[in-house]
């Protein structure tokens, strides 16, 4: 008798499901404590430092408290799109860790067309916001769900197309495939050829996430929390939830795309079975960034926004990958 | 543009605006003290005398607008400054339980707010005021002046004994 | 192409009366019209409380009204029914960030109705703390700038120094924020022992950290000086038109400082530039606001230099009973011009006090610029004018 029942279709696919699940509800727990500590620390305070050893049970102190909370809604909102609305946030963000390589074994489904698959699935998450703003009925949300939509769609622009070079360099749509191309150390990376790529990747990245500077969206200051505003209790910490599994999402996608995914940085630290060990300190090194900018920058306005999208991001994409695409040809 | 400021030495200056008031306008009292124009006028030459002010004599600033009710009539003082250590004080009377008063807007647009802080405490009407709502008392089933004198609160025996 | 189908002049009395917003409906040629929004009262970044109506077209607005007493405390009224000194710890509340000029307004107000003396250390005590209270003002407005463009942090670092000047506030006058400190006739006592070198050490220090942490964090930013530069740009001309006064009148470029064109108690013997600005938006706003906190340092240090030995309380007898009369006091406060008119019976009670507060004339600016601006951009502006709830609504 072995575990080998275990690697069969439905039930290796169900596991592994419930895994994920687990692994983003977990994430986006820990990452609320994570920003609250790096917050504080960036800000010359301790942070949350009272439930548990330093304030390490502090989500399950914040959950237990959402889950006790009311869900109030308002009277006049459309009630089944507005609790919808988080589900449709939360369930395109947790899909996409289906395609992630973990380590070398280790994904969910290998599909030969994953980043389409990324792309296509993200693309609902724009949704979730309108549903959310929509439905809550009041000005605010509706301006946020406005904003959404306008800065997820047309982020989608410069986030496709700095996938491009990468494609042409690994000459595959498979996120795994992608991973093996970049081994042999960190020169081999994607990151080193692809730079501009990288960086516009990132950009569009926060803006996908509804990161500051690009959290225009909830906007706390002048529409205080724009398509989130009325919602409360555990609807509004499942949205809380879905923002940090989608930046999540978003840092292991740099990972895989432009860091080398499990691959270390060097042959000789080779972990074999536990190169997932890499995967996750490379994906908290850039979740730790995208901390570090929201509690550093301001937040850009929307004409400004737009304006950095379309006119500096989308042609940067082009003029690299037409760089790309030209040293192929010759090489 | 730029905004041109006075210049020169206050004591003249302050001499150059009361001849300016005084050969413009009849006035009931004026005389300077300190740094200090004061004017005592009728309160139709009130619109009259600002404009001199602000458009002949150059005094830009109007700092604020006293309504003080004397239980029969009210005080109105219109402070002006040059900006440059001179100052106007126009002081007005009107009398009667219904006081009405020609606005300042169209000559210091500043005296918006003034001037609706000053309806909303006292129920004095501006003529010619562009939005003549409450400033501060809320605009709907509330009657009242608050800072007339027969507006009556309860703290005030507190100190009757005293006075 | 927008058009109104009716203008704000044609507004029915009720309408206007009522509060709701004038005029309304702006359709344009596709039939789309505007969209209301009531901003505030209760609203993160309304300074307090007040309420903005909007009217908004997609982002931009279109028109912008103020609705002010949500905090309306009748301080007037309280002050008529007060005995002189009583009157005191009501102005502390009025402009909450900034209460040591409330107090010196008024107190200069009714000292004029006395034609007292003040002692020549308290003057000079009223002074210092005067400053010091317009750093403790200043930099936490620039915290809020910043807070509402987005960034949380400036705020923190801003608070921390608030903390240790209220820290010294706490030793001198026994209080972290209503001080209650200056009376009418000086001050109500002797800077504790050893104070003078504290604060001379806190203002070399504060001198110090200016740079690091202030001015390199948020200067250095593209996206402060995107979101601030050329938003709420006011002309020289229409700031004095609108009678605005402190930074957002000399981020215009018009120097005018209550302190130097209509100087008071110890200024007349301190020696500080007026900073003024050329480019009257929300970011020279900004510099201006740093450069008098720098100011503000110097002329710290000038008071701590030669500061006057003496009594601190002028001898004006138990019962304050000025004659009648009119008083008046100005004073530089850290948002604008303060003026305090006072109108005496000859009784212990004043007849009419008036309190020209900053804020509130400053406020007006807002429906003159916002409408055009986006609506994000209305953060900027509100701290651009900086106000504070309290004061605008007394």
């Amino acid at each position: 008798m072995s575990l080998d029942i275990l690697n069969h279709e439905p039930l290796r696919f169900l596991i592994s499901f419930a895994l994920i699940l687990f692994l983003v509800l977990n994430l986006a727990a820990i990452l609320t404590l994570a920003e609250r500590k790096v917050s504080a620390y960036i800000q010359l305070r301790y942070g949350p430092n009272r439930v548990g050893p330093r304030g390490l049970l502090q989500p399950a102190a914040d959950i237990f408290k959402l889950f006790t909370k009311e869900n109030v809604s308002p009277n006049r909102a459309d009630r089944w799109i507005f609790l919808a609305a988080p589900i449709a946030m939360f369930i395109p963000a947790a899909a996409v860790w289906l395609v992630i390589p973990f380590a070398p074994e280790a994904v969910v489904a290998d599909l030969n067309i994953a980043i389409v698959f990324f792309i296509a699935i993200t693309s609902i998450g724009a949704l979730g916001v309108i549903m959310a703003g929509y439905g809550s009925r009041s000005n605010f949300s509706l301006l946020g769900a406005l904003r959404g939509a306008a800065q997820m769609i047309s982020y989608e622009v410069p986030l496709i197309l700095s996938l491009l070079g990468v494609i042409l360099l690994a000459g595959s749509l498979s996120l795994v495939d992608i991973v093996n191309a970049q081994s042999g150390g960190f020169w081999h990376w994607y990151f080193l050829p692809q730079f501009p790529m990288f960086v516009v990747f990132y950009i569009a990245g926060l803006a996908e996430a509804r990161r500051v500077p690009f959290d225009l969206p909830e906007g706390e200051s002048e529409i205080s929390g724009g398509f989130m505003v009325e919602y409360s209790g555990m609807t509004w910490g499942l949205i809380q939830a879905s923002e940090f599994a989608s930046m999540g999402l978003i840092s292991a996608l740099h990972v895989t795309l432009f860091l080398g995914g499990w691959q270390p940085p060097v042959e000789f630290l080779d972990l074999g079975n536990f190169d997932w060990i890499w995967f996750g300190l490379k994906t908290a090194l850039i979740m730790f960034t995208f901390q570090w900018i929201r509690w550093t920058v301001p937040r850009l306005r929307m004409d400004q926004l737009m304006d950095f999208g379309w006119k500096i991001l989308v042609p940067i994409c082009l003029v690299w990958l037409l760089v790309t695409a030209g040293v192929m040809l010759i090489i | 543009m730029t905004v041109t400021l006075p210049e020169g030495d206050l004591n003249g200056r302050l001499d150059h605006y009361l001849e300016g008031f005084r050969g413009r306008h009849e006035l009931q009292e004026a005389s300077v003290e300190k740094n200090v124009v004061r004017l005592v006028i009728r309160p139709d030459l009130l619109p009259a005398i600002l404009t001199t002010a602000r458009e002949s004599l150059g005094v830009l600033h109007l700092s604020f607008i006293t309504v003080v009710d004397l239980e029969g009539s009210y005080e109105l003082t219109y402070e002006l400054l040059d900006l440059r250590g001179g100052t106007v004080r126009v002081k007005t009377t009107l009398e009667g339980e219904e006081p009405v008063i020609d606005s300042v807007t169209r000559i210091y647009p500043t005296a918006n707010w003034h001037e609706r802080e000053a309806y909303d405490m006292f129920g004095i009407a501006f003529k010619g005021h562009p939005d003549l709502r409450r400033l501060y008392m809320w605009q709907d089933h509330f009657d009242h002046h608050p800072l007339l004198k027969s507006f009556e609160i309860s703290t005030k025996r507190t100190f009757e004994g005293l006075r | 192409m927008i058009r109104e189908e009716r203008g704000a002049g044609e507004q029915t009395v009720e309408e206007r009366a009522s509060g709701r917003l004038a005029g309304t409906a702006i359709r344009d040629e596709f039939g789309l019209e505007t969209l209301d929004m009531n901003m505030g009262p209760q609203h993160p970044a309304m300074h307090g409380l007040l309420r903005l109506i909007l009217q908004l077209d997609g982002e931009t607005v279109v028109r912008c009204d103020p609705v002010m007493g949500y905090l309306h405390r009748s301080k007037e009224k309280i002050s008529e029914n007060r005995m002189y000194p009583a009157v005191v710890p009501i102005t502390d509340r009025i402009d909450y960030m900034n209460n040591i000029a409330m107090e010196y307004g008024y107190c200069m107000a009714v000292e004029d109705l006395l034609e007292a003396e003040i002692p020549p250390r308290a003057d000079a005590i009223r002074a210092l703390l005067n400053e010091l209270g317009r750093i403790m003002s200043h930099i936490p407005s620039i915290g809020f700038l910043l807070l509402e463009l987005g960034a949380f942090t400036p705020i923190l670092y801003a608070f921390r120094e608030r903390e240790r000047i209220q820290d010294m506030f706490e030793a001198i006058t026994g209080a972290r924020m209503m001080f209650h400190y200056i009376r009418i006739g000086g001050v109500k006592s002797d800077l504790p022992e050893g104070m003078p070198e504290r604060m001379w050490e806190y203002v070399e220090s504060l001198e110090e950290r200016l740079n690091p942490d202030f001015i390199d964090l948020i200067e250095g930013n593209e996206i402060f000086v995107a979101r601030t530069r050329n938003v709420g740009k006011i002309t020289q001309e229409k700031a004095v038109e609108m009678g605005l006064t402190g930074p957002p009148l000399r981020c215009t470029g018009v120097s005018y400082d209550v302190r130097r064109d209509y100087t008071y108690g110890w200024y007349k013997n301190l020696d500080f530039n007026v900073i003024t600005d050329e480019a009257g938006d929300v970011e020279a706003s900004y510099r201006v606001r740093i450069g008098e906190v720098r100011e503000s340092i110097r002329m710290i240090k000038q008071i701590l230099e030669a500061l006057p030995e003496g009594e601190v309380m002028a001898d004006l007898g138990r019962r304050i009973r000025p004659p009648e009369g009119d008083g008046f006091g100005r004073a530089e406060s850290a948002r604008g011009e303060y003026a305090v008119h006072v109108v005496s019976d000859g009784s212990d009670t004043p007849y009419r006090v008036h309190y020209r507060t900053p804020c509130t004339v400053n406020m007006q600016l807002l429906q003159e610029i916002v409408p055009g601006h986006y609506l994000p951009d209305i953060m900027p502006i509100m701290g651009l004018i900086d106000p504070v709830s309290g004061a605008w609504d007394k």
